[in-house]
């Protein structure tokens, strides 16, 4: 059987080797599947389990067998060589078997390699699969996410609030049923709603505009139309202009003069009108006298209109040119250093100028005597400043002591008590000096006149020393609390001060002129006389040795005006020096005596002397005679002959000098001496004519 | 130096003339209080102002304490005298004397307690009083003035009992001798004269300008100040200041200054005086100038010494004269400051 598988074996092997393009042949033609053997086919037949008990039970066989035939050789023997033949055809056919196994297992092998790489290809294809995918979700994610942070532009519209909107919006834009529960479709709505409003304000808008456009067209008319008017009016105005004349109505020049005012910087403006106003007011007071003619107080504009005009019309934009210039200048300054002086003064003018309109102010005193004021507005330093100038009836002989009291300089020095005009009222011009290197506005109030604060007020000006103020603003009823209470101030002044004029002429003649109404002042027979009458300067004033407790005492201002009177009796010298406050006759003026006789004798070393001073200093009241005063200077002076007669004639007699007194007794006294001081009899009584002590 | 004076410039009517009052202002008299911690001072006006001395000297004294805590117009002309008992300020110008209870004025309230008059014969001028004298032992006021006599006042009863007369000029002050009732009167007619209380008489007469050593016709005669301590007396005035010898009516020391005396006071052995001039002037009583201490005023009318044991912090001397100032000297050597009007 061995034999015979083996023999069915080899053309197999040698076809399937020889051509295997009959296996297909072989497969397509069922008839030769008989006859052909394929053992590829066999193998699915075949089951592997069974093949391998085969493989285990065939190889124990040929182990058996294998042993026998070593066994049987072993032994040896005849019959051996021909079991051990039986015995090797048998592990022969065994050979065979375990090779078949073997190429069944080979076939076995292959298929199921085959099998694996199939699968293998298909798990790839599925894998690639799933990658695309999920590349396709996450890529559809990316866009959700980015819908989702879409802003829509309507979130920058402002809307009226949803409580407003539901109240106000028609009910087919509203719609609240369908709106109230879907935010989405309120804003809708909502949106839907504003632009309607919208809508509707732009209509209104263009309306307005076109009645604008009307009422612009009919003002032009109307100007046209006033315009056409002026002339006429012009020409019935000249027309006028004799009627007016011939009936003495001065209609026009007032209103011509206040057509002028218009042009007035504030301050100006303020003064003018009020000084006006109480010039008129003054005027109806004395209506018995014809107007205009004797007016008390004359107001009248000066300088030049146009200029003004020209000053008015850029002031806008030189305000706005300031800055810019002043950047400039700083420039030009730097280009050129050499010229720096002469800028800076150019600049000091600039600072200093003034408006070119002026308000002259013409003051009547009752003996016809005139004082002139000129008021200036310094535009850039906010302030007034005034020039005066007296101008009397009758022709002055001008005494040489009386050169300061008529002087614009000085005639309304201190007005009020302390107001020198000397430096600005204005708190904020001392910064505007430094800039352009200004020490004090003292060195040019000759130039500009003098900035009186009683100027600053009668102008409406207030410059608060407290709390300064960014701005100051002309006010009128500062103005016209002072205009009256100035004004009359301003007569007195000029009035004392003439009345000084005249008794300075008979001064510095040695006479002292006592008016009849003081006549009883002073005893009848007077015997010291004065013999000199000068100005002083205020520096030599304040080096006499007997002045000293007046300029401790602050009473020696430079503003006062100095005098030196000399007062002679035999061979007594009585030198006093008289302070004349500029406020005389409402503050007197103050002597400091001096003595020469048997000595000097002063207040320091004498107490009569000194109560002498007292008698005139501090006892004027009854020295003032009839008011206002005027007389008063010229009293103290006769009262200080009496008083050095008296303290002559009762100086007690050394005995033991030879020879009469000089100076016999003539006066009537009560006492000589009295009190711890041993006072002289200074009190003169009137009628009875004796002398007592005060 | 200290200026009393502020340095504010007067500008109006009303203050140029407070300035000038201040100026031409003469304090006649000083008078301390009982407790020694205020002075009264009256001036030409007829105002007394108290000073508080307490005040003024403390270690915080500031400008205002040297001001008067109360000033009252108490007379129509000048205040000449004052002297003060435990109780009351009299206060003396023409023709008047005037009580103040001390406790009143402190309070700030000024009425006088009463005013009286000595009895006058003149008519046409009211004769100023000069001096004020307290006998504490009869319980008195001596007032002497204008009418040459010495008028007693009983404080008692506010009557004048007893004139003295014999001064034929009028009289410039007053001083008490300790141990008898005898009284001290010097006057413009050149004479001190002695009066005896008890007798109401005059018992001697010196007359000082008819000695040769102290008399200086071209001063005067008159008898400024004069001041008594047991048989000695200094007087002064228009004849220099002299030291007497009461017993034997003798001059002893002549002290040499040549101004007239205004006041003239014994302290320890010293002789204090000053008069015109800014000085207080100190003497031994060997007739040696000690010192001279200036003053600010340019002359002096009255010293006072504070010498209350009740108040030994304030004992002060105080000056003054023909100014608003009263200078208050803490030790004899310097100023120490001014109160001021």
């Amino acid at each position: 059987m061995s034999s015979e598988s083996s023999k069915k074996r080899k053309p197999k092997v040698i076809r399937s080797d020889g051509a295997p393009a009959e296996g297909k042949r072989n497969r397509s033609d069922p008839e030769q599947e008989g006859k052909y053997y394929s053992e590829e086919a066999e193998v699915d037949l075949r089951d592997p389990g069974r093949d391998y008990e085969l493989y285990k039970y065939t190889c124990q066989e040929l182990q058996r067998l294998m042993a026998e035939i070593q066994d049987l050789k072993s032994r040896g023997g005849k019959d051996a060589a021909v079991e051990i033949e039986d015995r090797r055809i048998l592990s022969c056919v065994h050979f065979m078997t375990l090779k078949k196994l073997n190429r069944l297992a080979h076939i076995r092998l292959k298929k199921g390699r085959d099998q694996t790489h199939e699968a293998k290809q298909k798990v790839d294809a599925y894998h690639l699969q799933l990658q695309n995918l999920l590349y396709e979700v996450m890529h559809l994610q990316k866009e959700i996410t980015k819908c989702l942070e879409f802003k829509s532009k309507h979130e920058e519209i402002d809307l009226v609030s949803v409580e407003e909107f539901y109240q106000e919006a028609p009910p087919d834009i509203s719609k609240a049923e369908i709106t109230m529960g879907d935010p989405h479709q309120q804003t809708l709505a909502r949106l839907d709603w504003e632009l309607e409003q919208r809508k509707r304000l732009a209509e209104q808008y263009r309306e307005s505009l076109s009645n604008k456009e009307k009422i612009l067209k009919e003002i032009e008319v109307k100007k046209e139309y006033l315009s056409s008017l002026q002339p006429r009016l012009n020409s019935i105005m000249q027309a006028s202009l004799p009627v007016q004349e011939y009936l003495f109505m001065p209609f026009d020049q007032a209103h011509k003069q206040y057509e002028t005012a218009r042009h007035l910087p504030p301050p100006l403006y303020v003064l003018f009108v009020q000084a006006t106003a109480y010039g008129q007011a003054c005027a109806h007071m004395k209506s018995s006298q014809p107007p205009r003619q004797d007016k008390t107080l004359s107001v009248a504009i000066e300088g030049s209109v146009d200029e003004a005009k020209a000053l008015f019309k850029p002031h806008e934009e030189s305000q706005d040119d300031e800055s810019d210039s002043d950047a400039e200048e700083e420039q030009t300054t730097k280009r050129r250093r050499p010229t720096l002086g002469v800028q800076l003064d150019d600049k000091r003018k600039e600072m200093l100028k003034r408006h070119p309109l002026s308000v002259m102010l013409d003051l009547k005193c009752k003996d016809d005597s005139v004082l002139h004021l000129t008021f200036y507005y310094l535009m850039n330093l906010n302030i007034m400043t005034v020039k005066a100038r007296v101008t009397t009836a009758t022709e002055l002989i001008t005494p040489i002591s009386a050169g300061d009291l008529l002087s614009p300089d000085s005639v309304l020095s201190c007005l009020y008590p302390g107001d020198h005009g000397k430096k600005t009222p204005n708190p904020a011009n001392q910064y505007q000096f430094d800039k352009v290197g200004i020490l004090t506005l003292r060195d040019y109030v000759l130039d500009l006149g003098h900035p009186y604060l009683w100027v600053q007020k009668l102008g409406g000006l207030h410059f608060p020393k407290e709390q300064p103020q960014p701005t100051v603003i002309a006010d009128h009823s500062l103005s016209s609390s002072h205009m009256e209470t100035t004004m009359k101030l301003l007569k007195t002044r000029v009035q004392s001060r003439l009345a000084l004029h005249k008794q300075f002429a008979s001064l510095e003649h040695g006479i002292v002129p006592v008016t009849s109404d003081c006549h009883y002042l002073f005893p009848a027979k007077v015997v010291s006389r004065l013999v000199k009458w000068v100005t002083i300067a205020h520096e030599d004033y304040v080096e006499l040795h007997f002045t000293k407790d007046i300029v401790e005492a602050g009473l020696a201002g430079d503003t006062n005006l100095y005098y030196m009177a000399l007062v002679e009796r035999g061979t007594a010298k009585l030198q006093a020096a008289v302070v004349l406050n500029p406020g005389y006759s409402s503050i007197p003026p103050i002597f400091q005596l001096c003595l020469n006789w048997k000595g000097e004798k002063t207040n320091s070393n004498d107490d009569n002397i000194r109560a002498m001073e007292s008698e005139v200093n501090v006892c004027y009241k009854e020295l003032c005679g009839p008011r206002p005063g005027h007389q008063l200077l010229t009293n103290q002076l006769q009262r200080l002959c009496v008083l050095l007669d008296v303290y002559l004639e009762t100086e007690i007699h050394d005995d033991s000098v030879e020879g009469p007194k000089e100076f016999p007794q003539e006066k009537m006294c009560l006492r000589l001496f009295r009190g711890p001081s041993r006072m002289k009899p200074f009190k003169y009584n009137h009628p009875q004519g004796f002398f007592s002590h005060r | 130096m200290e200026r009393a004076v502020p340095p504010t410039v007067p500008l109006g009517q009303m203050e140029v003339f407070q300035a000038l009052q201040r100026l031409h202002m003469t304090i006649f008299s000083q008078c301390f209080s009982p407790c020694g911690k205020f002075l009264a001072a009256g001036n030409n006006y007829g105002q007394i102002a108290i000073f508080s001395l307490s005040a003024a000297l403390s270690s915080e004294a500031k400008e205002e304490s040297k001001k008067p805590i109360v000033t009252f117009q108490a007379h129509d002309g000048p205040v000449y005298s004052m002297v003060s008992t435990d109780r009351h300020l009299f206060s003396a110008g023409d023709g008047e004397v005037k009580a103040w209870l001390w406790a009143e004025i402190l309070k700030k309230g000024c009425k006088e307690l009463w005013c009286r008059q000595p009895p006058y014969r003149t008519s046409l001028e009211v004769p100023e009083i000069n001096a004020l004298l307290l006998v504490p032992k009869e319980n008195s006021l001596i007032l002497a003035g204008g009418d040459c006599q010495l008028h007693t006042m009983d404080l008692e009863t506010g009557t004048f009992t007893r004139a003295l007369r014999g001064h034929t000029d009028y009289i410039h002050c007053l001083a008490l001798r300790d141990r008898n009732p005898e009284v001290l009167s010097g006057g413009e007619d050149g004479t001190v004269r002695l009066w005896d209380l008890r007798m109401a008489k005059e018992v001697q007469t010196i007359e000082v300008y008819k000695h040769e050593e102290c008399s200086r016709p071209h001063n005067g005669r008159w008898i400024g100040c004069l001041a008594t301590d047991s048989d000695w007396m200094v007087c002064g005035g228009g004849p220099a200041l002299t030291l007497w010898h009461l017993r034997s009516s003798t001059p002893t020391t002549i002290f040499p200054m040549w101004a007239p005396q205004k006041h003239v006071t014994f302290y320890q052995d010293l002789i204090l005086s000053a008069g015109q001039g800014p000085c207080v002037n100190q003497w031994q009583l060997s007739g040696e100038l000690k010192a001279q201490v200036p003053g600010s005023s340019p002359g002096l009318l009255s010293l006072s010494l504070n010498q209350q044991p009740a108040a030994p912090e304030c004992k002060v001397l105080t000056a003054a004269g023909n100014s608003c100032r009263v200078d208050v000297f803490t030790n004899l050597g310097y100023r120490a400051f001014s109160l001021s009007f």
